[in-house]
């Protein structure tokens, strides 16, 4: 180390501060420029989303299993696109920096993971695992752009409820709906349930925790409310996929539908915009 | 949760609970250390001037057990995973920095370098990545001793020696052209700068209020009149 031990005047102290103005001002361009990609990264993911919603709710016709298949294959180009960015990220996240930087990147990661976990859901059923969410952050060799935090991986999953359960209360209207609905349904309580045992070690998740037991509560709402009114007739089911739908419209405006309106409003606006660009 | 990714959560979960409970033992200690030092170094207040390096000496030893810590912490801790842990050692980290920089003050006069307290502490270069002294903790811990240098300048008054505000004076404001430097951003090490003035307006009452009554000696003359 060439600098001197103690700095004893103001000629070596200016120096060395001069040093550490470098440093510091380096350290925090790199986290601004990090935090503009998470957003960049959280933008894209909310669109894809978005999309993920309107396939699967717009498309006219019978809910059946190749519309979630569709719907991921469609989502996948933009899904490439999400992890381009990451790509890009990676050389300002290597070694050391990654868990330096973490908390910068942290809300994108979760918005993809909760993209990418929905769109997993649409195709298969099931809940994406901790390997493929970090098989799909790799480059074409397979090495990871970063290792994936655990609990950047159980908080985007924690918003995927959220996600469901819009899915669950739009689509029950539709014919073959109510079996989504309930499915949906099981699947997010097992969530709540997986999630409840490690709520101990992750605080964000004990908060999200509380998201998701109001998304539960939501789809059930909706359940109720199709289990009361079908018990009223006897009917053959597609035309009380028309009473449903009443009941449903009704259900949805009780409970709010999104889990804040600042969201929800948000998200309108969106829509419309969105339609052109995908 | 198919069994297999319960299994991959478990296993992550359970390194890292490992790893935390490991450093919170390292840090008790590593406190217990730095509240020792806090404690001798609180003495300086009443202690005359010939007796300082008795005090330092006894301080000395103490500092230098923080490398046991240092080294132990660096053990545990997994390649390129220093900032995520670092938040659980930062106060401890800060306050032996603290200890550091202030001894040496007293001692020499000036102001120890981050790699001087660096090797103090026993950090070592090549635990880049696992452990090292980041700029940040070294500011805190400097600003800490700034803190206590107002204190000392009121105290040593007291005890007669009129030199040493003068000193902490010339010191300090060579310390504060230097933060001024940074360009800081709205967090605790802004905050802390901020406060820096109030203790050179405390030791520039006290340089004042010595300087005025001649108790000074005449070589701290250009300073005085400010």
């Amino acid at each position: 180390m060439a600098s001197t031990r103690v700095l004893d005047s103001r000629d070596t102290v200016l120096p060395v501060f001069e040093q550490f103005r470098e440093e510091l001002d380096d350290h925090n361009d790199r986290r601004e420029r990090l935090i503009k990609s998470s957003r960049d990264v959280t933008n894209l993911s909310k669109k894809v989303i978005f999309l993920l919603h309107r396939i699967v709710t717009d498309d006219a016709g019978e809910f059946d299993d190749k519309i979630g298949r569709h719907a991921a294959a469609r989502a996948k180009g933009k899904f490439r696109e999400i992890q381009s960015l990451f790509a890009a990220m990676c050389p300002e996240l290597a070694g050391e920096r990654f868990a330096r930087y973490q908390r910068n990147v942290s809300p994108g990661l979760q918005e993809y993971i909760e993209a990418l976990s929905f769109a997993h859901y649409l195709e298969h059923k099931s809940l994406i695992s901790y390997d493929q969410v970090q098989q799909s952050l790799c480059d074409h060799d397979g090495i990871p752009y970063f290792p994936l935090p655990l609990e950047d991986y159980l908080l985007g999953l924690s918003d995927l409820t959220g996600e469901l359960m819009r899915f669950a209360i739009a689509s029950i209207s539709r014919r073959g709906g109510r079996q989504k609905a309930s499915d949906v349904c099981s699947f997010v309580r097992a969530c709540k349930a997986d999630f409840e045992r490690l709520t101990p070690y992750y605080r964000e998740l004990r908060k999200k925790q509380h998201v998701t037991a109001q998304s539960l509560e939501k789809i059930e709402d909706a359940a109720y409310a199709v289990a009361v009114r079908t018990s009223e007739f006897d009917l053959p089911p597609e035309m009380l996929d028309d009473l449903v739908a009443q009941a449903v419209s009704h259900a949805a405006d009780h409970s709010g539908f999104g889990d804040e309106p600042r969201r929800k409003r948000a998200r309108n606006a969106e829509y419309g915009d969105l339609d052109d660009d995908l | 949760m198919d069994q297999q990714n319960v299994e991959k959560i478990n296993s992550i979960l359970d390194a890292e609970i490992e790893i935390r409970e490991k450093i919170k033992e390292q840090v008790t200690e590593f406190d217990k250390k730095t509240r020792t030092l806090a404690g001798i170094l609180n003495r300086i207040h009443s202690t005359r001037s010939e007796q300082m390096p008795t005090l330092l000496d006894s301080a000395r030893p103490v500092l230098e057990s923080c490398r046991e810590t240092t080294a132990a912490l660096a053990a545990i801790i997994p390649e390129n995973q220093f900032w995520k842990w670092k938040e659980m050692w930062q106060n401890s980290l800060r306050n032996a920095v603290f200890s550091a920089v202030l001894v040496e003050y007293l001692h020499s006069g000036g102001l120890l370098s981050l790699p001087a307290v660096a090797e103090t502490l026993g950090i070592k270069p090549e635990w880049q990545g696992r452990f090292v002294l980041p700029a940040e903790d070294y500011l805190h811990g400097v600003i800490s001793m700034v803190n206590e240098l107002s204190r000392l300048a009121v105290n040593a008054v007291t005890l007669g020696d009129f030199e040493q505000p003068i000193k902490i004076s010339l010191f300090v404001k060579d310390i504060f052209a230097g933060f001024s430097m940074l360009n800081l951003k709205n967090d605790t090490l802004r905050r802390r700068y901020d406060s820096l003035k109030y203790d050179i307006k405390k030791i520039e009452e006290v340089v004042y209020d010595v300087s005025l009554r001649r108790l000074a000696p005449s070589s701290g003359e250009p300073e005085k009149k400010e």
